[in-house]
């Protein structure tokens, strides 16, 4: 029998040369959430957050909303997963966290992603782990942040 | 504007038997797949079988993580698991993402257990409630656990710190 299930839906998108933004849902039988981003690319900064706590368990949950936006202005680099799962997991709301490291992470990733289809479209036969090293130099930032594998 | 990335997660937790559950999860993005199945026994909790497979691996970065996810038998689902599973499944030689994902799908087992206690407190000590961005006309969320219900619960040591709502009570 099910006992617990939770969902996790993120996508991203390009909004011209410099910025990128992503919004994630996070769905199971206690909580429901959404999130919005924007980051300026390629500086990595996040512009802006906004949030909507759907349904959760007690009161205080909801007054968490007002730690998410200490987000704004943080880049995206190794030290943010911390920064978040800290600030905003610990002050605020941990599922919401969750879900902003995801929304966080799969927008650098889109950026690689993106740039390798491109690639691979001149070069089918692309040497991938050089590829990467290539991003890797462009982006040091994102080095130890991308969780390729 | 049309989405040129997706990532899709979904845990389950299924009762195989009383006080034995089956964990899987399945994270899908354009790059990377891999399901995580973890097998975990009551009363301690802790990992009986574990799987962990990679479905796609565009970069070709991915390592067999079968010699891995054998080491997380033992394990248990518990304080000091974070550091635990970092250490067997993460690091150089490992998966950090998958490591990531194994912890996940445990915590997914911790909220399951926690699921008829917050239901009965939301039975007993429910109020009506309507968050501001909620509506205006569909509420989504009507009923949440009283103050006083919250501080009591805080006293219990699976829910005490277990996020801020439980937090310095």
């Amino acid at each position: 029998m099910l006992e617990y299930s939770r969902c996790k839906s993120v996508g991203v998108q390009r909004q011209g040369e410099d910025r990128r933004v992503v919004s994630g849902v996070l769905e199971d039988e206690l909580y429901a959430m959404a999130c919005e981003i924007s980051v300026d690319w390629p500086s990595l900064t996040i512009e802006s957050v906004q949030t909507r706590m759907k349904r959760f368990t007690t009161g205080r949950c909801p007054r968490a909303k007002d730690v998410f936006t200490r987000a704004e202005g943080w880049k995206i680099d190794s030290e943010l997963d911390g920064k978040i799962k800290k600030e905003i997991g610990r002050y605020g709301c941990r599922h919401m966290a969750i879900l902003m490291v995801d929304c966080c992470r799969a927008l650098a990733r889109a950026e690689l992603a993106r740039e390798l289809k491109a690639a691979l479209e001149n070069t089918p036969d692309l040497d991938r782990r050089s590829f990467v090293e290539d991003f890797h130099q462009r982006y040091p930032d994102l080095r130890g942040y991308l969780q390729l594998r | 504007m049309i989405l040129d990335f997706q990532m899709n997660n979904l845990t389950t937790v299924e009762a195989l038997e009383k006080g034995l559950w089956r964990i899987t999860q399945r994270s899908d993005d354009n790059l990377f797949s891999i399901e995580v199945t973890l097998d975990v026994k009551g009363p301690a909790l802790d990992i009986r079988r574990a799987v962990l497979d990679v479905k796609r691996d565009v970069l070709g970065l991915a390592s067999d993580l079968t010699p891995l996810s054998e080491k997380l038998v033992g394990v248990r689902v518990g304080p000091g698991m974070t550091k635990i599973v970092r250490g067997v499944i993460g690091g150089p030689d490992g998966s950090n993402r998958a490591a990531e994902l194994v912890l996940e799908a445990m915590e997914m087992l911790v909220n399951s257990i926690t699921v008829p206690e917050l239901r009965k407190a939301a039975a007993m000590a429910g109020v009506p409630y309507r968050a501001e961005d909620d509506g205006p006309k569909v509420f989504v969320n009507d009923v949440v656990i009283e103050d006083d219900m919250v501080r009591k619960m805080a006293g219990n040591p699976r829910l005490k710190d277990s996020c801020a709502a439980f937090r310095d009570l």
